[in-house]
């Protein structure tokens, strides 16, 4: 039992406001450097403009910091917001927290979405978002207590380091015997010495009879929290009721909550069967259609992939009921019961292990060249334990491979052989990103430093590196191969935050159906589904139930993409809550402010512009020989028939050449007609006109915009 | 056998899904069937036999992460 010690340093006792229509109408602000604690009061103004979630994250980190603020600088502010949708125990999906703060991989703007309990609880202990500045030596705890009306600054020592077990821990000690009124932020040893650390967000399980976890795990938020000398954050609440939202319509929130629930309880088993395997069932079909990426995304394919298909995880999976939040249908947070781990600090111990979810098989697996199921989990719980993004570390250590394999560094760099395929020696780099020490630690710096270090410190060709180096803004990709879709490479390449696929999935739609052939379709499409996706993160939502399952007849729509019968029920169900009238496309109005407030946030910060949304040519094209060998057919059919290439006579060097070339020129004329599309200029800056029209035309904006030559 | 939606087709020996689809005349481009258990993507719909007796779910769309 750990023995905790626990000293008040701070106490603010406050009135809980009521919710109106989904928001409280305050947020928290905690300084823990002199351990201020204040409540904020949320105008309209701040409602119509941001909406909520991450656009309130975003205007309280824009005024947080200052263009020389760096993520360690105590200025630096991690935010975490619901939404005013979040917290609605019915409705598939609805309790996903944002996180944001100045990113430590990419030195501009981040955002994170995750499940769990956290941001609902927030709300309704009375704030729509918590901005945490400052730094301090003492470990800190942040409680949040809704239920006495008071939040406390805490000094708690004896706390173990692991993600699961601080979470247990805290769990035990503030729920008083009811556990499930308590959610965790945490983040784990790893995330104090690496770049790439996550958050880690607590669930309580009542038939595991266990706080479960979900992670914000993009671009070092887990990072930032440790560098603050934060050691958790506690949301307490009470019992969730449909009405604790106070939604403008109760009776038609229970109906359309209703028809998306029931249409997912009837679908589900028929399509995707998230509910039984979570996003496992990708794994199968990526490989098949050459789009998992193995070898550090060298190929799409191989011939193992099968063992760690969905097929292999279906049985390991621990039955029973799933959901992150509260009365979800879609219910695909699955997890490994008594695992058993065979290296580190919890080899030989039984323990949970939530996931792996289709981006740790990819990532921690395929990519590394390994196909043994058990050794993505055990990735996958030291990954979560250590407060890792499984993301990140899985592109960092493909990129170390295939630096090793190709002899720009060596054993005397790393260590230990680091070839693909090396299963004790993945391990052994995410165990040394914990203690911090050895190669681990250089990996988990990332792969745009680590292209910086081989290449001062070990003479390495700095020119291959920014070919094969997975990352784009200083984020590494996240686990699909978008060689062969050029509208998915602009789902990277153009994401505000670096290359996750949260703004755009298009590969399916461009690459395997061609719904797409020409660049004003890509852009269009560049332009609509991040704006969507975007608005799940505005109100507090999970976007899988919006197209991980669909209506019967779908397919009969006119873009069953957008899968419209699911974009009218949204419209509804913000309807009902909040008491507001609007139809679909002022959803996408509502993004579009946010999502240009966040281009010119980067921007403020000395990014946003188009030389930012660069990304290497291994995700738009074979860099190698023997990558154009393995699937010449292809890419010789492409030269002679798109390109109108004569190949016969050239050897293969000259075709990976000639075809660079090309797809390179088509890339940055994606960006230019996706610029316009966004009302961008060329340089891939928000226009006055577009600033105006969405009304973010605050002085501080229009300010950031003259400095960078948009006046 | 039983298709998704409760429609039925006749089956025959040696049938694959390509030859299920072309027969069920629906210009929809799959990408992925499910053929009792089992999933195949277009690469597959070739080779892919479909046993009697199956139970198919043809899967609208992909949807990614």
């Amino acid at each position: 039992m750990t023995d905790l010690k626990v000293r008040e340093i701070k106490r603010l006792a406050y009135e809980r406001p009521p919710i109106r229509r989904g928001y409280a109408n305050q947020t928290l602000y905690v300084n823990i450097s002199d351990s201020t604690i204040s409540c904020k009061p949320v105008s309209e103004k701040m409602k119509e403009t941001f909406v909520g979630g991450k656009g309130f994250d975003l205007w309280l980190l824009w005024n947080a910091v200052n263009s020389r603020t760096r993520w360690d600088s105590p200025e630096n502010a991690l935010c975490i917001a619901c939404g005013p949708l979040g917290g609605t125990p019915i409705y598939p999906g609805s309790g996903k927290s944002i996180v944001t703060a100045i990113s430590p991989t990419t030195g501009s703007v981040m955002d994170s979405n995750v499940g769990g309990f956290f941001g609902p609880y927030l709300k309704f202990s009375g704030f729509d978002a918590l901005e945490i500045q400052g730094k301090t030596d003492v470990p800190t705890v942040i409680f949040i207590d809704g239920i006495n009306k008071q939040v406390q600054v805490l000094e708690v020592t004896g706390l173990p380091e692991g993600a699961h077990e601080i979470s247990e821990v805290l769990t035990n000690h503030f729920g008083q015997g009811k556990p499930r009124n308590i959610s965790v932020v945490s983040s784990g040893p790893g995330a104090k010495h690496t770049l790439i650390g996550l958050l880690n967000f607590s669930w309580y399980d009542p038939k595991r009879s266990r706080a479960r976890l979900k992670q914000a795990g993009r671009g070092g938020l887990g990072t930032v929290f440790a560098d603050k000398g934060l050691k958790a954050i506690v949301a307490r609440w009470d019992t969730v009721t449909l009405a604790m939202n106070d939604p403008a319509d109760e009776a038609a929130l229970k109906e359309v909550a209703r028809l998306h629930s029931r249409e997912i309880m009837e679908q589900d088993p028929k399509q995707n069967q998230m509910s039984m395997v979570g996003t496992a069932h990708l794994v199968p079909i990526m490989n098949d259609y050459d789009l998992l990426p193995t070898h550090n995304f060298r190929y799409g394919r191989h011939p193992d992939a099968s063992k760690v298909g969905m097929d292999v995880y279906r049985p390991l999976f621990d039955k029973g009921y799933d959901g992150c939040w509260m009365g979800c249908s879609l219910a695909c947070s699955h997890g490994v019961k008594d695992f058993v781990p065979t290296t580190g600090p919890h080899a030989g111990q039984k323990v949970y292990v939530d996931g792996p979810e289709y981006e740790t098989i990819a990532g921690c697996g395929s990519n590394h060249g390994i196909f043994d199921p058990l050794h993505i989990i055990e990735m996958n719980f030291y990954c979560d334990n250590y407060g890792l993004d499984s993301i990140s570390v899985g592109t960092s250590i493909a990129f170390a491979m295939e630096c090793f394999e190709t002899g720009l560094i060596n054993k005397t760099h790393t260590g230990m052989d680091l070839s693909f395929g090396n299963k004790a020696s993945a391990l052994e780099i995410v165990h040394q990103m914990a203690r911090g020490e050895g190669f681990g630690k250089m990996v988990g710096q990332g792969v745009r430093r680590m292209k910086q270090i081989f290449s001062r410190e070990y003479g390495a060709d700095r020119a291959f590196m920014e070919d094969i180096g997975m990352e784009a803004k200083g984020l590494e990709f996240s686990e699909y191969m978008p060689k062969e879709s050029l509208a998915q490479q602009g789902g990277y390449g153009l994401a505000l935050k670096g290359p996750q696929h949260d703004e755009a999935w298009l590969i399916f739609l461009d690459m395997v159906h061609n719904f797409m052939p020409t660049f004003e379709q890509k852009a269009e499409a560049l332009h609509w589904f991040p704006l969507w996706r975007t608005w799940f993160g505005l109100c507090g939502l999970c976007k899988l139930p919006w197209n991980d399952v669909v209506p019967a007849d779908n397919k009969q729509t006119k873009e069953p993409a957008k899968v419209i019968q699911h974009v009218e029920w949204y419209t509804q169900y913000f309807n009902a809550v909040t008491g507001k009238s609007l139809v679909p496309a002022d959803l996408i109005t509502m993004s579009e402010k946010v999502y240009n407030f966040q281009r010119i946030l980067c921007l403020k910060m000395g990014y946003g512009r188009r030389e930012h949304d660069a990304i290497p040519y291994r995700s738009m094209g074979p860099v190698t020989v023997d990558e154009y060998e393995s699937r010449a057919e292809r890419y010789d059919k492409q030269l002679k028939e798109i390109y109108a290439v004569d190949t016969d006579g050239k050897d293969t060097a000259e075709k990976v050449k000639t075809l660079r070339k090309f797809r390179e020129e088509r890339y940055e004329q994606l960006k230019d007609a996706v610029y316009e599309r966004r009302g961008w200029t060329h340089d891939g800056i928000p226009t006055l006109d577009t600033v105006r029209r969405l009304g973010i035309d605050f002085p501080e904006v229009l300010d950031v915009l003259q400095a960078h030559g948009v006046a | 056998m039983v298709l998704d939606e409760g429609r039925e087709f006749c089956w025959r020996e040696g049938m694959t899904v390509a030859d299920l689809l072309k027969e069920l005349d629906d210009p929809y481009p799959y990408a992925v069937v499910r053929v009792n258990d089992a999933v195949i993507s277009g690469p597959d719909f070739e080779k892919a036999a479909v046993p009697r007796g199956s139970e198919v779910h043809l899967i609208p769309l992909i949807a990614g992460g």
